[in-house]
C-alpha cells in the first residue's frame, strides 16, 4: 500500500483521453502535441498490451503489464476503466502512429481515394498480432459507459486518414466523409476479426469495395446537389430571358 | 447583441447538457464556459487606429514558437476560423446573386460589385486553405449559411442598389467590427509573449497580418457601399438592424457548430 503512493504521482494521466474526451483543436506546426500517454501510464500499458495474445483484453494481461514494468499489482487499479484502458491505449498508439510514414501528399494529391485506401489498410493490419482477440476488444468499445470514447476515437481515426491522405474539403461534405469512412472502417474491421484468409487479402478486398461504394454514393450526393443548383439556375435565366428581372 | 443574448438565454438550458458522443462530429456546446475570458469575438469594433503595433510582429526571425499555445487560445483560433470562413462563403455567396440584377439597372457598379466579390472569393480561399491546414472542422451549418446568404443576395438585388448597398455596409460592419475584435485579442496574446520574452512565431505573425489585410479590405466594401447611396435605402433602419442581427445570430452559431 506503501509503495503504492509514488505509483499515484507517477501515474497522473496527462491525456483527456480516459473518461472525458477533449475536443479536437486547431492544429499548430509550430510545436510538438504532447505525448497521449503519462511516460508511466504508457510503460504498463504497452507492456500490458504484448500479454494481451495469452490473456486477452483483460485485467489480467493488465496486472501482468504492471509487473513486467516493475510496479505492484494494485497500480492496476490506478486504470480506473480497467482492460479497457489496453484496448483504448492500443486505438490511440496506433492512430498516431499513421502519421509516421503517411503517403506524401504531395507527389500523389490527386489521388487522395487511394490514398485512403492505404492508410486504412495499415491501420487494419496493426490489428493482426491480436486479432484472434479483437472481438473482445470490440464487447468493451460497445458498452454504453464506453461508447462515446469509441465514437470519438473512431471519428478521430476517421479526420485522420483524410487528414493525411490530403483531404481539401471544407464544405458540409466535411462531415459526410468523415462519417461515411468510420463506418466503412469499423465494418471492415469487424469483417477481419472472422478473415481466415492468407494475410488478410479477403479483408483488403471487402475494403476495396465498400470504398469504392462510397465514392459512387458520394458522387451521388455530389450529382444530386449540383442537379438541383443547375435547375434553379435553369429556371432563374429562363425567367430572365421572358424580361423577368430576377 | 440583444439577437445574442436572446438567443443564448433560450438556448443555454440545453447546451448545459453535455454531447454523449464524440463532440467531434456532432457540435460541441460543452467548452463554452472555458471560453468565457475572452468574451465574445464580437464585442469589439474599436477603430483600427488605436491599435496596439507590438514591434515583434514586424520581426522578420523566422523563429518558430517553443511553447505550445494554451488550450484556450487554441479553441478560441478553432472557433475564430470556423467563424471566418463562414462569413467568406456568405459573403461571395450574396455578392454572386446581386452583381446581375444591380449591374443590369447600374452598369456603372459593374466594376465596383466585381471588385468586392473577388476580394471576397480571395478572403474565402485564405480561410478555406487555413481550415484544411490546421485542421479545423467547418461550420456545421455550412448548407444553411449558403441558402441563407443566396437568398439575402438575390433579395436585396432585387430590392435594387440601394437596398444591395445597405446590405454590404451592414454585412460590413457587423463583419469588419468581428476581424476587429479577433486582431485585438491575438494582439494581446502578442503583447503577452513579448511581456513573457517569448517568441511569438511566424505562424501567429501570418494570421495577424492576414485578419489586419482582411480586415482593412471589409472596411473599404462598408466605406464605398456607404459611398453609393447605402444610407438612402428604405427602409433603412429596418434593413439595417434586420441584416445585423441575422449576422451576430450567425456569428454566433457558426462559432459553436
Ligand atoms: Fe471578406
Ligand atoms: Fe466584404
Amino acid at each position: 500500500m506503501v509503495n503504492s503512493k509514488p505509483c499515484h504521482a507517477a501515474l497522473k494521466p496527462s491525456s483527456c483521453v480516459r473518461s472525458k474526451p477533449c475536443r479536437r483543436l486547431y492544429h499548430s506546426y509550430e510545436h510538438e502535441r504532447p505525448p497521449p500517454f503519462a511516460p508511466t501510464e504508457s510503460r504498463i500499458l504497452s507492456a500490458a498490451l504484448s500479454h494481451v495474445p495469452t490473456h486477452g483484453f483483460a485485467t489480467a494481461a493488465l496486472i501482468q503489464g504492471a509487473r513486467d514494468a516493475g510496479y505492484l499489482d494494485v497500480s492496476t487499479n490506478l486504470f480506473p476503466t480497467g482492460p479497457f484502458s489496453i484496448v483504448n491505449y492500443h486505438l490511440v498508439t496506433q492512430r498516431l502512429a499513421l502519421a509516421k510514414d503517411a503517403p506524401s501528399t504531395n507527389d500523389t494529391a490527386n489521388n487522395i481515394s487511394e490514398n485512403i485506401r492505404t492508410l486504412a489498410l495499415r491501420r487494419l493490419h496493426a490489428n493482426k498480432p491480436i486479432i484472434h482477440r479483437w472481438q473482445e476488444a470490440l464487447a468493451l468499445l460497445t458498452t454504453p459507459a464506453h461508447l462515446p470514447t469509441s465514437l470519438r476515437e473512431l471519428a478521430l481515426l476517421s479526420d485522420e486518414f483524410l487528414f493525411l491522405a490530403g483531404s481539401t474539403d471544407v464544405t458540409s461534405t466535411w462531415y459526410t466523409n468523415r462519417a461515411g469512412l468510420a463506418v466503412i472502417y469499423a465494418s471492415a474491421e469487424l469483417y477481419m476479426t472472422t478473415d481466415m484468409s492468407k494475410d488478410f487479402v479477403e479483408t483488403e478486398e471487402f475494403l476495396t469495395r465498400r470504398l469504392a461504394e462510397g465514392e459512387k454514393v458520394k458522387g451521388l450526393v455530389g450529382g444530386v446537389g449540383a442537379w438541383a443548383g443547375m435547375q434553379a439556375g435553369g429556371l432563374v435565366d429562363g425567367l430572365r430571358s421572358k424580361g423577368i428581372w430576377i | 447583441m440583444n439577437t445574442a443574448s436572446a438567443l443564448r438565454a433560450v438556448y443555454r438550458p440545453a447546451l448545459r447538457q453535455q454531447s454523449p458522443i464524440c463532440d467531434f462530429l456532432l457540435p460541441s456546446f460543452s467548452h463554452s464556459q472555458s471560453r468565457k475570458q475572452y468574451a465574445s469575438v464580437t464585442t469589439s469594433s474599436a477603430s483600427p487606429k488605436t491599435e496596439p503595433a507590438p514591434e515583434t510582429l514586424n520581426s522578420q526571425s523566422a523563429a518558430k514558437r517553443r511553447r505550445p499555445l494554451s488550450k484556450e487560445q487554441q479553441q478560441f483560433l478553432d472557433s475564430a476560423l470556423r467563424v471566418n470562413q463562414a462569413g467568406e462563403l456568405a459573403a461571395t455567396l450574396i455578392y454572386t446573386h446581386q452583381t446581375l440584377p444591380i449591374t443590369r439597372l447600374h452598369p456603372h457598379l459593374r466594376p465596383l460589385m466585381h471588385h468586392m466579390y473577388s476580394q471576397e472569393a480571395g478572403h474565402f480561399s485564405t480561410f478555406n486553405a487555413m481550415l484544411i491546414r490546421h485542421r479545423v472542422r467547418p461550420t456545421a451549418m455550412y448548407p444553411v449559411w449558403t441558402a441563407a446568404a443566396s437568398t439575402l443576395g438575390w433579395v436585396t438585388g432585387l430590392m435594387g442598389r440601394e437596398a444591395a448597398m445597405a446590405c454590404t455596409e451592414a454585412v460590413e460592419t457587423e463583419i469588419g467590427g468581428h476581424y476587429n475584435g479577433q486582431v485585438r485579442v491575438l494582439l494581446s496574446w502578442v503583447k503577452e509573449m513579448e511581456e513573457k520574452g517569448e517568441e511569438v512565431g511566424e505562424e501567429m505573425r501570418e494570421l495577424v497580418d492576414t485578419l489586419k489585410r482582411i480586415r482593412d479590405e471589409e472596411l473599404e466594401h462598408l466605406d464605398e457601399a456607404v459611398g453609393e447611396g447605402a444610407k438612402e435605402a428604405r427602409p433603412y433602419e429596418l434593413l439595417n438592424r434586420l441584416i445585423r442581427s441575422g449576422c451576430k445570430g450567425a456569428i454566433w452559431i457558426s462559432e459553436k457548430v
